[in-house]
């Protein structure tokens, strides 16, 4: 069998005494959308960090392809992306620019026919050499996924890609996304429209105050909960979970 | 090691200082100028010889000096703060990019700033006194390695730093009274007990008498002893900006 694309084993994670991820383990395979889901703080951003570079694990091991992402951190970082959460952009240099830019840091040779191509996959093509600083808030955030496609990583994360993005490119983003694994990338995402995940995702996975509580298909989670819709599922879940917590 | 990301990364360092160069280059070389000015061209035609030098060259070295520390560790420090402070630095960080290529890249370009404002500076003054240079080996020696020690210096503040204005401390209020005290206009030879000894323990003393003893021959110390202080510095503060670096301090939560 092949290595999953992803395998986090036993992670944790503290922020001083506080513990933001407990023990979690989890593997994601070639080719799927995986969406991880949860609560403000539960963790999802925490574990992606640890995965992208962002933030070192107290505990555990990552592996991206078979690789540990500390001691081979120069190829697990080729083989992914990310999308941050937090919108950044750099106000010295224009779309085109930044994506160039970003092809070098990544290791890839800089071409701009390919930057103008991903900026116009974005709808921002008219954009590409205006002052980044002048985008809307749902431009700099398509630029920010743009970026994270320079060097074609076989792994993407997409932390909450859609907030503060219109109805019609929200669609189109989707797409996208579904674009890019049908081509092959696997995708790891976090959304708070839990429909989104329902339409899109193979898998879910549910992460609350830094435990795991569900890793499941969606297929068969939706079997199992006869015809409720997925944010049901979820609520229920949450609450379940935040009673246990209180107990 | 990625030498794409190398050059990308300094490529964009220079890029960013350059376009603001009114900011990075023109300020710094029309201040230094002034000081140049008021106290070379002025000040100088009224004053003697000091260490048997016309003051008015005697200043030059000190200012060239004073300039380039300044700018080299400005040039690091504000833009690896900014990309701390704007998030823009997620973008190094998630690329396979080690702690040596960042720090080659950011004091590189921090270097060549310093060069190029330090080289006007030196231009300007060269139209009003012209003389030759001394020694170029010590002259080279000390430009280069003093400008790549307070660009680390740069980096390591900036990586401590969790506001502006725990940055705005060591121009203002460390270097700039280090240089003056350090005797970018005076010889310490000049002083009274124990303000001869107390400068001694100056790093920008020896600094500014290296390259002053390369531009014209003279300096407070000699040329080995002011090379030994910058080398140590230059080591110690490489060594502690690389372990910053490779322990993620304050980069990687
Ligand atoms: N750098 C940090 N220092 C201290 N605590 C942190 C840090 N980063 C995150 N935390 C804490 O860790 C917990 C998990 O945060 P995280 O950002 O991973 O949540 P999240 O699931 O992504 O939430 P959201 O849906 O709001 O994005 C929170 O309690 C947060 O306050
Ligand atoms: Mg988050």
């Amino acid at each position: 069998m092949k290595p999953p694309v992803l395998r986090c084993r036993h992670i944790v994670k503290r922020y001083g005494k506080f513990t933001a991820l407990e023990d979690l383990s989890l593997e994601v395979y070639e080719g799927e959308i995986f969406a991880l889901l949860g609560p403000n703080g539960a963790g999802k951003s925490t574990l992606i960090h640890c995965i992208t570079g962002l933030a070192k694990q107290s505990e555990g091991s990552i592996e991206v392809l078979g690789f540990d992402t500390v001691a081979d951190f120069r190829t697990t970082r080729r083989l992914v992306g990310l999308v941050p959460q937090e919108i950044n952009y750099d106000p010295f240099f224009t779309p085109v620019e930044s994506l160039m830019i970003q092809m070098g840091l990544m290791g890839v040779e800089p071409n701009r026919e390919r930057a103008e191509a991903l900026l116009k996959t974005f709808a921002l093509d008219e954009k590409r050499d205006a002052y980044t600083r002048t985008l809307s808030g749902g431009m700099k955030r398509r630029l920010l996924v743009a970026k994270s496609l320079v060097h074609e990583p076989r792994l993407l994360f997409l932390d909450e890609p859609t907030a503060g993005v219109d109805v019609e490119l929200r669609r189109e983003l989707w797409q996208e996304v579904q674009d890019l694994r049908t081509a092959g990338t696997t995708i790891v995402l976090t959304t708070h429209y839990i429909e989104e995940a329902e339409k899109l995702a193979d898998r879910i996975g549910i992460l609350h105050k830094g435990e795991l509580l569900l890793v499941e298909s969606r297929e068969s989670l939706l079997e199992r909960h006869g015809g409720r819709s997925l944010e049901d599922i979820y609520l229920e879940l949450i609450r379940k979970a935040d009673g246990r917590h209180a107990a | 090691m990625s030498s794409i990301a190398l050059k990308t990364l300094f490529v964009k360092e220079v890029r960013r200082f350059s376009k603001v160069w009114l900011q990075t280059v023109l300020s710094p070389l029309v201040t230094t100028s002034l000081y140049f000015l008021v106290f070379g061209v002025a000040l100088g035609s009224r004053l003697r010889e000091i260490s048997g030098v016309p003051y008015i060259q005697f200043v030059v070295p000190g200012l060239v000096m004073m300039t380039m520390v300044r700018d080299a560790f400005l040039n690091t420090s504000s833009s690896l703060f900014q990309s701390k402070i704007n998030g823009t630095i997620t973008d190094i960080l998630v690329a396979p990019i080690g702690a040596f290529e960042m720090l080659v890249a950011y004091v590189g370009a921090a270097m060549l700033r310093a060069f190029i404002v330090g080289a006007l500076v030196y231009v300007v003054a060269l139209t009003f006194t012209f003389f030759p240079l001394y020694h170029l080996g010590w002259t080279l020696f000390f430009a280069v390695f003093v400008t790549a020690t307070l660009a680390l210096l740069g980096m390591i503040a900036a990586l401590w730093a969790q506001k502006f204005d725990h940055l705005a401390i060591f121009p203002n209020f460390v270097l700039l009274p280090l240089a003056f005290l350090g005797g970018v206009f005076y010889s310490i030879d000049l002083l009274p007990e124990p303000w001869f000894t107390v400068s001694l323990f100056n790093p920008l003393l020896y600094m500014v008498n290296g390259l002053r003893y390369g531009f014209l021959g003279v300096a407070d110390v000699s040329p080995e002893a002011s090379a030994a202080v910058v080398l140590a510095s230059f080591a110690v503060l490489l060594g502690v900006a690389s372990a910053l670096l490779r322990s993620g301090y304050n980069l990687r939560s």
